[in-house]
């Protein structure tokens, strides 16, 4: 899970691996997984989120793909 | 709360106070049991995929956002410095803290340097991205890797 400062540069990592570019989330995507993760972190009743959890976190910021499918078995 | 919790609390606030990992005798000094005890819990909360644990079973290696280890990764709040386990749990932890912080990190590819200031709203305006390459449903039989 890295920064890359461009798409291009994206697409230059991957190309180096033999791998398909996966799905690119924005700054502002990233930020809102943080909250969803992590904002109760540190509180007493804090939890991970589950499967169905995960996949209205990831479809409310427009993160569709089968991708982010935590239960998902069309990636390899 | 049941001690597991009170456990990952324990753990959760020591990387929050100091940006490192509590060590085994100080919880169960703080608690007032074994090591064997906190040991136990630690078991517990890994296979709850709450915390990564290293080989010897009483390191903390990943506390999410935490991480226990130096990374690429670096976090500072109030003049705190935190290390992150990747790109994500880098914003996820001023979010976890719920403060402004200063996040340095490089690009992938170029390794050119980020330096991100976020603020209680989120980061400041930026075209820089993040890409993971392991899909979700994978992401914790390899956690380091991910």
């Amino acid at each position: 899970m890295l920064f890359f400062r461009s798409e291009d540069m994206v697409k230059a990592w991957c190309r180096a691996r033999g791998i398909e570019p996966r799905p690119i989330v924005t700054m502002s995507q990233l930020w809102q997984l943080a909250v969803a993760w992590y904002s109760t972190r540190l509180s007493p009743e804090a939890r991970r989120p589950g499967p169905d959890e995960m996949r209205r976190i990831f479809a409310r910021i427009g993160l569709n793909d089968p991708f982010w499918d935590p239960q998902a078995d069309v990636f390899g | 709360m049941d001690f597991d919790s009170d456990v990952r609390l324990a753990v959760y606030q020591a990387f929050a106070d100091t940006g490192n990992a509590p060590v085994l005798a100080e919880l169960a000094t703080r608690f007032g049991c074994s090591t064997d005890e906190i040991r136990a819990a630690f078991a517990r909360l890994q296979r709850n995929r709450v915390m990564l644990l290293e080989p010897d079973g009483e390191t903390i290696r990943m506390a999410p956002p935490f991480s226990g280890v130096e990374t690429p990764h670096r976090v500072e709040v109030s003049g705190q410095r935190y290390w992150a386990n990747c790109a994500w749990d880098a914003l996820g932890i001023p979010a976890a803290l719920h403060q402004e912080a200063r996040v340095w990190s490089s690009c992938g590819q170029s390794e050119v340097l980020l330096r991100l200031r976020v603020g209680l709203e989120g980061p400041e305006p930026s075209h820089w991205l993040f890409h993971c390459q392991v899909p979700a449903a994978r992401w914790w039989e390899n956690l380091v890797f991910t």
